[in-house]
């Protein structure tokens, strides 16, 4: 073959190495910490002392005394179990919901083709924005949401059930028209998954729309002959052809879930009550408002790290094995 | 017969309600897309009595914009705290900082990318298809493990005479740790299209390889090179975290929308015109490269 063999290594060279400095060292430097007493207010002691007599190790210094605090901080565990609620919801919602947007836009249709160019909206705009919006628009005194939230679904319901209590056989406590969403635990959680889903949902929708597109034709086809109705072809046909492109986008969507950070600060500041502290959140606070404590922060991070490094081991299986 | 004559042919009844169903579906669709990027688009030229109503009907106004933009030493020279934080925000250092640093993240890993993008495609050598997969895992590392780091770096790392924490070159240096993987995967997937044959006529023609990258295939994979741009500037003008770590008060557009937060809470009105400026530019670019996104998050995952 023409080819050289060094050249492609002064090809990948120069970003291989950024890659690795910008992602491999803070890794390796994040572990150090770990191990380390380390708090921003106090100058620290590394095992590691480079002196005259060249290098030397001081075993003593390092500790797992952060690990074994993080998991008897109470906060800590909140922050655990905060994450994984919003990564339940917002997966499920962006997913099903992505799924549902996609199988009504596929088909042609100016109304369709104009939906599917809108798609790509949310995308466009900031996770950091996002939070603030919402916020905005969840407000309960002048947010638009709270206000078609109650006249669309809470007043309806209400009057129905005020019909049947008018009967002289139940008695159905009203549903209440002055929730504060982001001021009540299960509804700032709630609406902050629901955020995240405003945001994926469209983009989730696209990937499906694509993976849609390839199905053949014929197979649809076929499906209508033998007489399905358009639910059975859709469980029957369209999800057992899709399964591995859901499977991935599930998994992706997952790790995605697990990083997010920017609506917490904009949306809910972790609140009520720590209700919305993610486990990202709960880092940054340790170790860059609250105690500054980066040793901690960073042994944190590292169990993060865990979690999604089998997230994308799973992910990448998924991937490589798909055909 | 007769069922038919009258119009009430219980399928095609069944096909028109279907239709309507559809119709109302994309109706809905586009109005949970679209409804939080029009209520911010119209907060922001509402005046600010109107701001916190859910009227829609009002004045419209390009006071908010005048607001955040307004000149710093006017601020200064108003009398209380109180006064200045009303007088304005002067944001305009902010979207120079969110201009300049994704501007320069993108002329820094574009070039280095395409390059790479390009062995990766062309040649195979020892640990290609490792490295790949590797670089695609490198985005599965969360943020806050990169800015932590970093932060204790940059405090005491200086360059021309300053630390670099709260510089937009350190935000830049973190910047690439997101920004490089996506566009190498994505200009890989470029230069994968692109039919191998030219460039075995180059070589028959006696051109090394340098020749061929650099006037037969970079020329080519130019379309793609520009998209993967428009990606990567996407991405470093909504990231946050390291922004909001590493940038501190080098404020970029993203953590400017904060200081919209007056003696009272979040002044919306201004919240809204801020969050219009950052994201109306990106609408157009996301648009240019629309075909293109879904490629670039996934990294070709899905197709």
């Amino acid at each position: 073959m023409r080819k050289k063999r060094w050249v492609p290594w002064v090809l990948v060279g120069p970003a291989l190495l950024i890659i690795v400095l910008t992602t491999i060292y803070p890794l390796v430097a994040a572990l150090y910490f770990s191990f380390h007493k380390y708090n921003l207010r106090k100058p620290a002691q590394f095992a590691i002392q480079i002196g005259e007599n060249g290098i030397h190790i001081d075993w003593s210094l390092l500790t797992l005394n952060n690990y074994a605090l993080a998991f008897s901080d109470s906060r800590f565990i909140n922050s655990l179990n905060v994450t994984f609620w919003f990564t339940v919801i917002s997966v499920a919602l962006s997913v099903i919901i992505g799924l549902f947007i996609a199988v009504i836009v596929q088909k042609g249709g100016r109304l369709h083709t104009l939906t599917k160019v809108l798609l790509i909206f949310p995308f466009a705009v900031s996770p950091a924005l996002k939070g603030y919006s919402w916020r905005f628009m969840l407000n309960e005194e002048y947010g638009i949401y709270d206000l078609l939230i109650d006249q669309l679904i809470v007043a309806p319901v209400n009057a129905l059930l005020s019909l049947l209590n008018a009967l002289p056989l139940v008695e159905i406590p009203l549903i209440s028209e002055s929730i504060v969403w982001l001021g009540d635990k299960f509804w700032a959680l709630f609406m902050l998954a629901m955020s995240e889903t405003w945001g994926w949902a469209p983009l989730i929708a696209l990937m499906f729309v694509g993976a849609l597109g390839s199905i053949d034709e014929q197979i649809f086809e076929a499906a209508r002959i033998d007489g399905a109705n358009r639910l059975q072809i859709f469980f029957r046909v369209t999800l057992p052809l899709l399964r591995p492109v859901i499977l991935i986008v599930t998994m992706l969507k997952t790790i995605f879930s697990l990083k997010m950070f920017d609506q917490v600060v904009t949306m809910t500041g972790g609140g009520p009550v720590r209700a919305t502290q993610t486990i990202n959140y709960y880092i940054h606070q340790i170790g860059f408002v609250r105690s500054l404590d980066i040793g901690y922060a960073s042994a944190m991070s590292y169990i993060l790290v865990i979690v999604l490094t089998i997230c994308a081991a799973l992910y990448v299986s998924l991937v490589l094995n798909r055909d | 017969m007769t069922a038919h004559t009258i119009g009430t042919n219980p399928s095609s009844l069944r096909q028109q309600s279907l239709k309507v169903l559809e119709t109302l579906a994309l109706l809905l669709i586009i109005a949970f897309i679209m409804l939080p990027i029009f209520w911010l688009t119209i907060t922001a030229i509402k005046p600010r009595e109107k701001a916190y109503t859910t009227d829609i009907v009002f004045q419209p106004t390009l006071d908010n914009f005048r607001v955040i933009f307004a000149d710093y030493t006017v601020i200064m020279n108003a009398g209380t705290d109180r006064e200045r934080g009303e007088l304005g925000r002067d944001m305009f250092p902010s979207v120079v900082n969110s201009v300049v640093v994704s501007g320069a993240t993108i002329l820094i890993a574009i070039p280095l990318a395409t390059l790479a993008a390009y062995a990766f495609s062309r040649y195979s050598f020892w640990g290609n298809g490792v490295l790949l997969v590797w670089i695609l895992t490198t985005q599965f590392i969360p943020a806050i493990v990169v800015a932590i780091p970093f932060f204790t770096l940059f405090r005491t790392l200086e360059v021309f005479g300053s630390p670099l924490l709260g510089t937009r070159l350190g935000l830049i240096i973190v910047n690439m740790s997101i920004v490089l993987p996506y566009a190498i995967w994505m200009i890989k997937g470029f230069v994968d299209a692109l039919p191998g044959e030219i460039e075995e006529a180059a070589f028959v023609d006696g051109c090394n390889d340098f020749q061929i990258l650099f006037f037969i295939s970079l020329p080519l994979i130019r379309p793609g090179v520009l998209v993967a741009s428009v990606f990567a500037f996407i991405m470093s003008w909504n990231e946050f975290l390291f922004a909001l770590i590493i940038g501190r008060e080098m404020r970029t557009m993203q953590v400017a929308l904060m200081t919209t937060r007056g003696a009272l809470g979040i002044m919306w009105e201004l919240m809204a015109a801020a969050g219009l400026v950052v994201m109306v530019p990106i609408f157009f670019l996301a648009l240019f490269i629309r075909k293109n996104v879904i490629d670039g998050l996934t990294m070709g995952a899905v197709k």
